[in-house]
């Protein structure tokens, strides 16, 4: 028979796995460790991949991604106990992207319309020609490449709540507090993203179902 | 509805984010409205391409980098929010009692630090501008104090024509002006006509 004493005890400690990732969050704010490398591990792929789409820079995206999780590190006090986690996440996460959208253009080192149109045209014509002998593997890699970089040429704003949305699959709602706009705004930032991507992607969709 | 609202709909009809009553009216319109219809699938092979999309793989050892990254920088942390940083107040207050004292001691005439006679003499010739005596009202010698020597004397009889003020002190107090030599307007080395004296009552105005 238990005594009470032994009931207050928790004698299984819930396994690090098991946490949840708010729980995680609490203990990386205390310090620990190991919970940190679990929600990076949790949330690797998620964050690498939404600043890769929206960058559409695979080599510069493990490096910004990994300052995503360092932010989290330095600034864990900040992050209020209680409120979702993934959304704290993004939220650096769009930032950071943000920024280094914004800091490519400065350099003036960042995707062009003129090399959207040189890889569309590519694209376009390599896609046409069916006699070329060129694999379908290839030609899906082909058009991933043309779809991520259409993405790219959309404006940042826009951009960044496509992503979100059509990538990863958030909520408008929990998007919005990412990109702190209201829900509406991000209805119409997304519309509009669709749109401007739409045109520019439409053409070549097309040619490839005639295929 | 027209085919403009239609089209409004779209992209919540994707994300199914539609009233029932909206639904059904944007499909019947579908059936009628070949263009819309047409016009929606382009959206939607849009938004297919896009969500086809593969992921990023993460490359080996991310998270241990991370980690290590993350600990390089955590010092960082400590001063972030609800630390103060203490050396600021106390580098303010250092400062400005620095300048309270010095302003004080300027004004109360106290040299601020050993003056080098020699170093003067050293500097590369300047230009001496004699100033021309001044054929002015000068009022009445100032009194000598009891502690003037001759040395002093002698001095004030050579600078009795300088002007030297727009207010008379020559009551209370002895005004000793140092020349200055004026290179391209501005002064640039100070040139003692005396040996600086060393009484209570008089005040040294240096340029």
């Amino acid at each position: 028979m238990q005594t009470p004493l032994a009931l207050d005890r928790d004698p299984t400690p819930v396994p690090i796995v098991r946490l949840s990732d708010e729980d995680l969050m609490g203990r990386v704010a205390e310090g620990d460790e190991r919970a940190f490398t679990e929600l990076v591990r949790r949330f690797q792929g998620r964050v690498t991949n939404l600043v890769s789409r929206v960058l559409n820079d695979r080599e510069a995206s493990d490096d910004l991604a990994q300052e995503v999780f360092v932010r989290v590190f330095v600034h864990r006090r900040n992050y209020r106990r209680g409120s979702k986690f993934s959304t704290w996440l993004f939220t650096i996460a769009a930032n950071l992207a943000k920024n280094e959208i914004r800091r490519r253009v400065r350099r003036r080192n960042w995707f062009s319309l003129d090399a959207l149109q040189e890889v569309l045209g590519d694209s376009s014509s390599h896609l046409a020609d069916p006699t070329e002998g060129k694999e379908v593997s290839m030609q899906r890699e082909q058009l991933q490449k043309t779809v991520g970089s259409a993405i790219a040429s959309v404006p940042e704003k826009y951009r960044l709540a496509l992503v979100l949305r059509d990538i990863e699959g958030f909520p408008y709602e929990e998007i919005g507090e990412m990109l702190n706009i209201p829900g509406g705004t991000v209805r119409s930032r997304i519309n509009r993203a669709r749109g401007i991507l739409k045109r520019k992607l439409i053409p070549l969709l097309r040619k490839e179902a005639e295929q | 509805m027209n085919c403009r609202q239609a089209r409004n709909l779209f992209s919540a009809y994707w994300d199914d984010e539609i009233t029932q009553g909206e639904r059904e009216w944007l499909e019947s319109h579908f059936s009628s409205c070949a263009a819309c219809r047409r016009e929606y699938e382009s959206l939607a092979r849009t938004l297919e391409a896009v969500s086809d999309l593969p992921r990023v793989e993460v490359s080996s050892g991310f998270a241990e980098r991370a980690l290590a990254a993350a600990k390089r920088r955590s010092p960082a942390v400590d001063r972030m929010p609800g630390t103060v940083r203490r050396w600021v107040p106390v580098t303010a207050t250092a400062v400005l009692l620095a300048i309270v004292a010095a302003t004080v001691m300027q004004w109360s005439g106290m040299p601020l630090g050993p003056r080098h006679e020699g170093a003067v003499a050293t500097l590369e010739q300047p230009v001496l501008i004699v100033p021309q005596p001044v054929k002015t009202e000068v009022p009445s010698p100032p009194k000598a104090s009891a502690a003037s020597t001759a040395p002093d004397a002698a001095w004030m009889a050579g600078a009795e024509g300088v002007s030297d003020s727009l207010f008379d002190h020559s009551e209370d107090v002895d005004f000793v002006l140092d020349s200055v030599t004026l290179r391209k307007g501005r002064a640039h080395t100070v040139v003692r006509l005396q040996p600086e004296p060393t009484r209570g009552e008089q005040a040294v105005i240096t340029f």
